[in-house]
């Protein structure tokens, strides 16, 4: 009836990020759905060429959805992460995921900038 | 006079090796369905369950959106006409329909999970129940909104 | 004088024994009187029907937790599970998530192995007002609610994939420990046991272990105290506690 001693690290910062960016992501989302789908007088809301090109150069809305762009992708590698720990990975295992997916979300983060500044740039 | 037993035989004891055989076996875990399709198993499960795998299904969901997305995006790079193609075809209704999908999964997953921030944080755990259920009730009437505008075009 | 109706039901047993390929399903058509449980039923195939049936029961009124079973896929007691409860045919396996040994027999050493040690199982009660010794008697000794079954370790989705999860009822325990301090409970040492990846924080909130608790001990309820007791420490202390390696949370 030994249980393992635990390892001196604490995990609880992954849930609290989780909580956090969680929590930021009910304003960031209602933001970013309300402006793509509920603004503009089109069909669904969907905006034409131009009227991207004018909403991303605006430079409130460039920082809000690269905020946005930020918050989603650190909720989302969190979230995968909590996903495949539950699968029991071995301790190996677990650092190569945490490498990957710190990977994962630079790269789409840093793509996520370079498209939204080029288009930034257009206008 | 008691017989002396003479050690393992294995011709008289080959019974009792099976025995032995079978407790060295490692004893299989009891699962109720294998791996993660047990996770989104509701069969005989409660409310909570309902919602982790509401939640994960959501999250999976929307993680593999954020990818479509940023590609769908990326239509933009090509120019206004590429763009204009890609708008024909988002304003079918079948995709129309896949955006309210978007918007079931982004209010599933957001008000599921401020339920999970508010429990997991030790605030209301006894009341976890009903408010996963008034949260998915607020969250029906917002779906429905938008579905209506979504697909009725109009703020 | 009353005289019990008598039904026959058909119940599907899950059956194993340790060197099988494989554990298969038997039926057995049991004549049962309507109050009868779901541990009469297996007594009764025990007696009459197959008597290589393992089975593990001790005291038949719920305050053993030796007899856990899932009835129709649902974790329950045996023993204060009536048959008239279900219709049609009754499927009883045994709990999920633990190393099965024979039948409806599971290995419990490994859920007893997720406990935070030490692990008293009795404490003395002494120390409350409220438990004031009477004059005849040398002192109290206070039980645990947690008959420890391991039904609540069954139910959990997280205990589906990951063995490496302590489990609600070790965490339960631990949040227990905490709320009534005793002598010997090193706090800290406690709080750092729950405070893993394994532990407190690997719950996902599905309450499934407090549908299933026989007990009204509700782990995940106190999961989340657990949680709130390790975030006031952290506040207390003011500090992070330092990550293990340099992959963790880099996003």
């Amino acid at each position: 009836m030994v249980a393992t001693a635990p390892e001196r690290s604490t995990r609880s910062r992954s849930w609290r990020w989780t909580a956090f960016t969680g929590v930021s992501l009910l304003a960031l989302v209602t933001i970013h759905m309300v402006a793509h789908h509920f603004v503009v007088d089109e069909i669904g809301g969907l905006r034409t060429y131009q009227h991207v090109l004018d909403y991303i150069s605006t430079p409130i809305i460039f920082v809000i959805e690269g905020v946005f762009l930020m918050v989603v992708t650190v909720h989302a590698m969190l979230g995968l992460r909590s996903v495949l720990f539950d699968f029991g990975l071995s301790e190996r295992w677990r650092r190569r995921l945490e490498l990957g997916l710190v990977a994962l979300g630079i790269v789409t983060v840093v793509y996520g900038f370079i498209l939204i500044g080029v288009l930034a740039s257009r206008a | 006079m008691s017989e002396t037993r003479a050690p393992f035989d294995r011709e008289r004891d080959a019974g009792v090796e099976e025995i032995l055989r079978g407790r060295r076996q490692p004893a299989p875990v009891s699962r109720k369905l294998p791996g993660p399709i047990a996770w989104f198993d509701l069969r005989s499960r409660n409310t909570g369950h309902l919602a982790f795998s509401l939640n994960r299904v959501t999250g999976l969901g929307l993680v593999a959106y954020l990818y479509l997305h940023l590609a769908v995006l990326s239509q933009l790079l090509g120019g206004e006409d590429a763009w204009n193609d890609f708008l024909e075809v988002a304003t079918t209704p079948l995709f129309l329909g896949l955006d309210v999908l978007l918007v079931f999964g982004l209010l599933a997953h957001g008000l599921n999970g401020t339920r999970v921030a508010l429990v997991g944080s030790g605030f209301v755990p006894n009341r976890q129940k009903a408010l996963f259920w008034s949260l998915m009730a607020f969250g029906a009437i917002v779906l429905v909104y938008s579905a209506l505008h979504i697909f009725g075009g109009e703020a | 004088m009353t005289t019990e109706t008598t039904s026959t039901r058909r119940l599907r047993v899950h059956r194993f024994k340790r060197g099988d390929d494989a554990p298969h399903v038997e039926e057995f058509d049991v004549p049962m009187g309507e109050d009868a449980t779901v541990l009469e039923a297996l007594r009764w195939i025990q007696l009459h029907g197959d008597p290589s049936l393992g089975l593990r029961h001790s005291c038949f009124h719920a305050s053993c937790g030796t007899c856990g079973v899932r009835v129709n896929g649902r974790e329950r007691l045996a023993c204060v599970t009536k048959i008239a409860d279900f219709s049609g045919t009754i499927t009883v396996d045994p709990i999920a998530n633990l190393p099965v040994l024979l039948d409806v027999v599971v290995d419990m050493a490994t859920f007893f192995a997720h406990y935070p040690d030490p692990h008293p199982i009795v404490r003395e009660s002494g120390f409350l007002p409220e438990a004031a010794v009477a004059d005849d008697l040398d002192g109290h000794e206070r039980y645990e609610d947690c008959i420890e079954c391991g039904l609540c370790l069954s139910a959990c989705p997280v205990a589906a994939t990951d063995d490496s999860y302590v489990g609600p009822a070790a965490l339960a325990y631990a949040q227990r420990l905490l709320e009534e301090p005793r002598d010997g409970v090193d706090r800290n040492a406690l709080l750092d046991w729950a405070d893993q990846d394994a532990g407190a924080w690997r719950c996902h909130a599905a309450f499934e272990c407090t549908e299933a608790c026989p007990s009204d001990v509700r782990p995940a309820q106190r999961i989340m105290s657990l949680r709130k007791e390790l975030r006031h420490r952290r506040s207390e202390q003011g500090r992070e506690v330092p990550e293990q390696a340099a992959g963790e949370e880099a996003t």
